[in-house]
């Protein structure tokens, strides 16, 4: 229950002790230019290694391992399936139940179909948790939601990506392509595994081909067998820019999840474990680049808790933040609450909201940690 | 943020390992990559007698010997190429060249890469096939690269590059691998002078100039045939390549037919039950007019005219659109002739107007017109078109050059179109393109279709041999045999190397320790006798009967044990397997199984010991069995009669020793079995069989030398016989093998396939069919009897078999058990067991049969060997099916030339003494036609269409040339009654009475018969005139 418990949250609690996380939040804390254990700036990530295909079976993969030993592989398959519930077919059962569905697509005014979120399927393999623990469930539902509700303005040059990557899997009326994105985290979580898993995702997506349709319209779906032929799930813009130019190739990108902390008045990305531990606020936050504007686009942001958040071992219940409402009256103050010099105590209380606000200023900026980050990616894929 | 990229081109082994990728589509409508991974290896020989290295290095099997190395040291030179070469030709090459590749005269140390073959495959299954059969055979030298596995020659597919550039580049890869490797590992000593030359063969213009580039010999493959002697027949058989085509195409923007959907459109609407997939028949009376059965009707939809079949060809599996209701017609009452109506097409110029010329539509108009008609019988049937083409089963065709397509103009070389008439009415007219027009004509010829464009009212095909000069014996013996592909080469080496090395001098061993006799029963001592027509030299049974102490009778049939001498897998057991059935012609006999196994060591002749299986049964004296059992054996029969001479002895009061006393016995129990068949409702049927009793190899007279057969009593003892015996050994085979065992069902036809019959019946006769049953059948046929017309009964026979479907072998796991039933027999259970020798399907049972009682063979491990996987059972039973039903198509037009010469020659003794009158004979009609009628004439078993020319009205002298009574047809006008199925035949201008004949479905007509040459597709195959002298 505990390791559960302590699953869902940001990380397993790092075993300092509390002058370490002291000193640790000290650092970090000080104003302007935090010191990070690791010598980092606040916006600089771990080196990676990335590599792209590397399962010639799937349709799209990656693998992304940093230096500390943690490795993430994605591999993304995709499979023909009949739609169900396709307009012309409905019976008035289903008309009722979906009826606000159709509903929403009418004022959509699209003559296309458009997708339906269930059609991505992630499933995500961490070591040392079964499939239905709540972290690996809470990260997938966390990654898919914003790869599906990722709908793009959808005019201009990428037809092919109107409605997001749910109208792209849209084959026609009757058939519809599901994509099952298979997550494997092949270390122990050091850190909390988001950054990876989202990064991993996101190249294998970029690397991700569906087989060249060749019939049209309405009819079943019969595809090129020529592998060579397969088209991008992703579209990449068809003027070969030179590498080196600035223009994105990819008109349309997979969102990505960053991990963000704040420790007193300092932002600070890709954090590791430790640096987790002493986190005032932790904030995954998924953005994307559409087709029609130059800046990237924010999708969600959730919020995890630090383990600061959690009870420490061996704090008296009267002590415990989780407790209060059951040991004393609320509001009543507990006492021993004096800050001693050189003991760390896990902050009480909000995140101010200027912080936030700067968290997410730095991700979507222009030439801002979002933008540094899918170029990375985007030069490992591009080649 | 930094990212690094792992870098794997610093890894040696890289290179040994690729893969393969593709895109696989399955047909639950799965779609996967595939990725396979190759690896690559130094140890593929070139397979060059000239190479002093690959030997060293080719892979040995597991017996330690290398394959041998294939191509000739000393290769064929050409003009181009004096030192001699090696052939590679690319998979276009052999596309459009086939026939040349299979050409005995040229084209040998051809080296097939597995890139080719296996781009062949994707493109076309047979020629894949003749590809991998001319690898197989030694004599031309074929030699099966396996580039793609080598390290040396195998390609990677470049950023970019399509699979064909990727494959040419491949071809060219091997053959610059080729050469240098030749160069350098040539023995010693042949070095300056006889490299060969590596030949790249393709049609790909793009191909050629990159050869040019890289230094690689190459050429068209008309370029190459060109150099050759005799290029001129043989660049007759290259196929119209598609480059030509295309040319044209871009010339000529016009189409004659409609597009075909797209594979996708196919299936898509094929799935969602608005298109319909069947095979295409073409109707033999009106080649405008086909159907197609589609799973989805009970009655088969109708196509009409050249449009809506859309360059189907009879035989494809075509998918087909239901038209609209207004556009339902009924089905033809019109004799319709291609020739006749496009006598005058031109085959060099496409005329510029639509598909359908005024000709043809006027003849479709007539036929709508009656679809209007009042009548029930006219009821519009629902019509459909062709819209896509599943399966293409087009194959080689016999026939003949028209003479009126070729210019007048016939000297000298030039190439110029002619058409090719098949033998087979429902094949449409061929294009051919040849420079040999004037040596063709007048011969039968092969021909191969090639394509049919959109472009071209006909298909175009391309000439591949002569067999001869028309109407000779030889020429029409091979063209009946092509026709019907009866596989008829002489047997190879492989196969007779599995006869015994006794040969001749086989015999059963002596000593009842030999391992022959393991597991056999002595039956020497029975008194067994064999009963076949006269004559027969493969005797496949011998019967007995004798009393038991207790009474009871032992009755027993044995059949030769060919299992015994052909061994499962072996080569004369596959080859036997693709024969599937002996084939008897009126002059050949084409066997299933090697001469000597089939008339001497299986074969149950008189006096002598021979293996057999044999099923005894004890029998009460009422003919009811009390037991049955089954054993390998060993017997002597002791007399072998032909049906006439077992029907004297039996009836030969004298003659009381036991074999005799014997037969008699098996007569009588066969009498009562026939009885108790045909009270459970076994159809007595009838088929227009006849039987040609000629000696040597001359043309006899056809008055005495065509017998229709006689029925003696001896016949129906055999028969019931094996029939019993037949079934006691399916029972036995299906009770130990529920799921592979081989019977042989007929289904029970559908009642619709009797409606027109009954309708008819009905009509002229007021009388009924009951098909509701096999007994209600066969009683209803036995009252279809006229008095006037004792044949008629027969007739009405053969007419109602018709309706029926063919009997077929099957394996038992393909359907329930209560569809096993033999309809014609009334059996519950049959199969075929008796003639091993000329049936492949008896020697499946005979194998089953052993290991169902157990029988472990000479050496003890034959128990397993009968039971084969159902799969393997039903391809078998696939093939035999149509082996079975071809080989009977064959007899019977081996029979129908034979009378047709036998007429002929007649004729030209008649002619001799001044008179032609041919053959006053009986005749009936079979069938009413708008213009004409189908009469059958029992005296010949031949049945005929009798056009209106061929009337002889009243008054009106009967003989006169076919050229004269041509002249008539314009000038009669008919009356068609539908309904009543009359005709009327009277001339223009004279309506009055006795200047008409009248002739009705059923009728008995006094007909002439004579053999008469015809240009049109009969020639040659002496189409028998009919004319109908009074009706």
């Amino acid at each position: 229950m505990s390791n559960q418990r302590q699953a869902s949250s940001a990380s397993q609690v790092p075993h300092l002790s509390p002058a370490e996380l002291s000193y640790l939040y000290t650092s970090l804390s000080l104003p302007k230019n935090p010191i990070r254990p690791d010598g980092r700036s606040p916006t600089q990530f771990r080196p990676l290694s990335a590599e792209t295909t590397i399962l010639p079976g799937a349709n799209g993969s990656a693998r992304i391992g940093f230096a500390d030993g943690t490795q993430a592989i994605v591999g993304v398959k995709a499979e023909v399936e009949k739609t169900v519930i396709a307009a012309d077919t409905l019976d008035s059962r289903s008309l009722a139940q979906h009826g606000d569905a159709l509903n929403r697509e009418g004022e959509e005014g699209s003559a296309a179909v458009s997708g339906q979120g269930e059609w991505v399927q992630m499933s995500i393999e961490i070591p040392g948790f079964r499939d239905d623990d709540a972290l690996p469930v809470f990260l997938s539902e966390m990654m898919r939601e914003s790869l599906v509700g990722s709908v793009s303005g959808g005019s201009g040059d990428s037809k092919e990506m109107a409605g997001g990557l749910k109208g792209r899997l849209v084959i026609n009326k009757r058939w519809h392509w599901r994509l099952y994105i298979d997550v494997l985290l092949l270390s122990q979580p050091l850190a909390y595994p988001l950054p990876l898993l989202s990064l991993t995702t996101h190249l294998a997506l970029l690397s991700t081909k569906l087989p060249k349709l060749k019939s049209t319209g309405e009819e079943d779906p019969f595809f090129d067998d020529d592998w060579a032929a397969a088209e991008y799930l992703y579209p990449r813009s068809n003027t070969s820019k030179s590498p080196l130019s600035a223009a994105p190739s990819y008109p349309v990108r997979p969102p990505v999840t960053l991990l963000v902390i704040s420790v007193g008045e300092n932002v600070i990305f890709d954090p590791n474990r430790e640096e987790i531990a002493v986190a005032d606020a932790v904030l995954a936050i998924s953005v994307t680049r559409s087709s029609d504007s130059e800046t990237l686009k924010l999708l969600s942001i959730r919020s995890i808790d630090p383990p600061s958040r959690l009870t420490q071992p061996g704090i008296p219940n009267s002590e415990n933040v989780n407790m209060l409402g059951a040991t004393a009256g609320p509001g009543e103050e507990s006492g021993g609450q004096e800050e001693v010099e050189g003991v760390w105590r896990p902050r009480r209380g909000g995140v101010k909201r200027n912080v936030i606000a700067r968290m997410i200023k730095n991700v979507l900026g222009k030439g801002g940690v979002g933008e540094e980050v899918l170029e990375g990616l985007e030069g490992v894929v591009v080649q | 943020m930094k990212s690094l990229r792992r870098d794997l081109s610093a890894n040696p082994q890289a290179a040994n390992v690729t893969s393969k990728v593709f895109v696989r589509s399955t047909k639950s409508g799965k779609v996967q990559k595939i990725v396979r991974e190759l690896y690559l290896r130094e140890d593929i020989p070139c397979s060059s007698k000239l190479c002093s290295q690959c030997p060293t290095i080719a892979p040995a099997d597991a017996n330690g010997k290398i394959a041998p190395f294939i191509l000739s040291d000393r290769p064929a030179g050409t003009t181009a190429f004096p030192r001699g070469h090696y052939i590679v030709p690319d998979t276009n090459a052999l596309l459009n060249g086939m026939d040349l590749f299979e050409h005995t005269g040229a084209f040998y140390d051809v080296i097939v890469l597995q890139t080719v073959l296996e781009e062949l495959r994707n493109r076309s299954i047979p020629l894949y096939n003749r590809l991998l059969a001319l690898v197989k055979s030694d004599e031309k030298r074929f030699y099966l690269f396996f580039n793609e596995f080598r390290r040396e020659t195998h390609v990677r597919r470049g950023p970019e590059e399509t699979i064909n550039d990727r494959n040419d580049r491949a071809v060219r890869m091997v053959a610059t691998w080729y050469s240098s490797h030749l160069q350098q590992s040539a023995k010693k000593g042949k070095k300056e002078k006889a490299i060969p030359a590596i030949v790249v063969i393709t049609d790909d213009k793009e191909n050629l100039r990159k050869c040019k580039e890289e230094n690689v010999a190459a050429l068209s493959l008309s370029d190459y045939v060109s150099g050759l002697e005799g290029s001129e027949m043989l660049l007759d058989m290259i196929s119209e390549s598609k480059d030509a085509r295309d040319a044209k195409e871009t010339t000529r923007g016009e189409f004659f037919y409609p597009e075909y959907f797209t594979m996708s459109k196919l299936t898509t609407g094929l799935r969602a039950g608005t298109l319909h997939q069947g095979v295409f028949n073409v109707s033999p009376y009106n080649y405008l007019e086909a159907s197609v059965k589609t799973a989805a009707f009970d009655k088969p939809l109708l196509i009409l005219g050249r449009d809506n079949s859309n360059r189907a060809i009879a035989g494809d599996s075509v998918v087909v659109e239901v038209l609209p209701q207004d556009q339902w017609k009924s089905p033809s009452t019109k004799i319709v002739d291609e020739e006749a109506v496009t006598r005058n097409d031109n085959p060099d110029t496409e005329e510029t107007d639509a598909v359908v010329t005024d000709r043809e539509r006027k003849a479709l108009q007539e036929e709508v017109k009656k679809a209007h008609g009042k009548n029930s019988d006219g009821k519009p049937q629902p019509t459909a078109k062709v819209v896509g083409v599943i399966k293409r089963s087009w194959r080689q065709y016999v026939g003949h050059v028209d003479s009126n397509s070729t210019g007048s103009q016939a000297s000298g070389r030039r190439q110029q179109n002619v058409f090719l008439l098949p033998m087979d009415k429902r094949i449409p007219k061929i294009r051919v393109r040849t420079r040999q027009a004037s040596d063709i004509l007048g011969q039968r010829i092969l021909v191969t279709i090639d394509s049919w464009d959109r472009d071209s009212r006909y298909p175009t095909g391309h000439f591949i041999r002569s067999l001869g000069e028309l109407e000779t014996k030889g020429a029409e013996t091979e063209a009946l045999l092509l026709e019907y592909d009866v596989q008829y080469k002489p047997f190879p080496k492989s196969v007779l190397d599995c006869l015994p090395s006794e040969g001749h001098n086989w015999k059963v061993p002596v000593s009842k320790e030999d391992k022959g006799w393991t597991g056999r029963k002595d039956l020497r001592d029975l008194l067994i006798c064999s009963i076949d027509p006269p004559g027969c030299q493969d005797i496949d049974d011998a019967l007995h009967a004798r009393l038991l102490p207790n009474g009871n009778f032992e009755v027993g049939v044995h059949i030769a044990d060919v299992s015994h001498f052909v061994k499962p897998n072996n080569p004369m057991d596959l080859e036997a397997s693709i024969r599937g059935t002996t084939v008897y012609l009126v002059d050949k006999r084409i066997d299933m199984l090697p001469h000597l196994l089939g008339t001497d060591i299986c074969s149950l002749k008189p006096y002598v010991e021979r293996y057999a299986f044999s099923v005894q049964w004890e029998m009460t004296p009422d003919a009811e069995i009390v037991s049955s059992n089954f054993s390998k054996s060993v017997i002597r029969s002791r007399e072998a009669f032909s049906y006439e001479q077992a029907q004297l002895r039996i009836d030969d009061k004298s003659q009381q020793d036991e074999l005799t006393e014997s037969m008699r016995t098996l007569l009588k129990f066969s009498k009562v079995l026939r009885q108790k068949r045909m009270d459970a409702g076994a159809l007595n049927l009838a088929s227009p069989e006849v039987r040609i009793e000629s000696e040597g190899d001359e043309v006899g007279d056809p008055l005495t030398d065509v017998k229709t057969k006689a029925m003696l009593d001896t016949n129906s003892l055999v028969e019931e016989f094996m029939l019993l015996a037949n079934i006691t050994v399916a029972s036995k085979v299906y009770e130990s093998f529920p799921q592979t065992a081989l019977l042989r069902r007929h289904a029970t036809p559908p009642p619709q396939n009797f409606e027109d019959l009954q309708k008819q019946l009905s009509k002229k006769r007021d009388m009924e069919l009951d098909v509701s049953s096999s007994r209600a059948l066969a009683d209803s046929l036995d009252r279809c009897i006229d008095p006037k017309n004792p044949f008629f009964n027969t007739l009405v026979r053969i007419l109602a078999t018709r309706c029926m479907t063919s009997a077929e072998y099957f394996c038992a796991g393909a359907f329930g058990e209560s569809e096993f039933r033999h309809y014609g027999l009334a059996s519950p259970i049959y199969t075929h067991f008796t003639s091993p020798i000329r049936r492949y399907a008896d020697l499946m049972v005979h194998r089953q049969l052993a290991s169902a009682i157990g029988y472990e063979g000479e050496d003890g491990h034959a128990v397993i060997e009968g039971v084969s996987t159902r799969n393997k059972l039903e391809d078998i039973c696939r093939n035999i099916n149509v082996r079975h039903r071809n080989a009977q198509h064959a007899g019977r037009a081996s029979i129908e030339y034979y009378v047709g010469q036998a007429l002929k020659a007649r004729g030209e003794k008649m002619a001799a003494d001044g008179v032609d009158a041919g053959i006053e004979e009986e005749g009936y009609v079979m069938r009413v036609f708008e213009n004409g009628v189908v009469i059958f004439v029992p005296r010949f078993g031949i049945e005929g269409v009798v056009r209106l020319e061929d009337f002889v009205l009243p008054g009106e002298s009967g003989a006169r040339s076919v050229a004269e009574r041509r002249e008539l047809a314009p000038h009669r006008t008919t009356e068609f009654d539908s309904e009543e199925y009359t005709l009327c035949v009277e001339e223009k201008g004279h309506p009055e009475k006795e200047r008409s004949v009248t002739v009705e479905l059923f009728q008995k007509v006094r007909v002439n018969v004579s053999s008469v040459k015809e240009e049109g597709r009969g020639a040659g195959k002496r189409r028998v005139r009919i004319l109908v002298t009074e009706a």
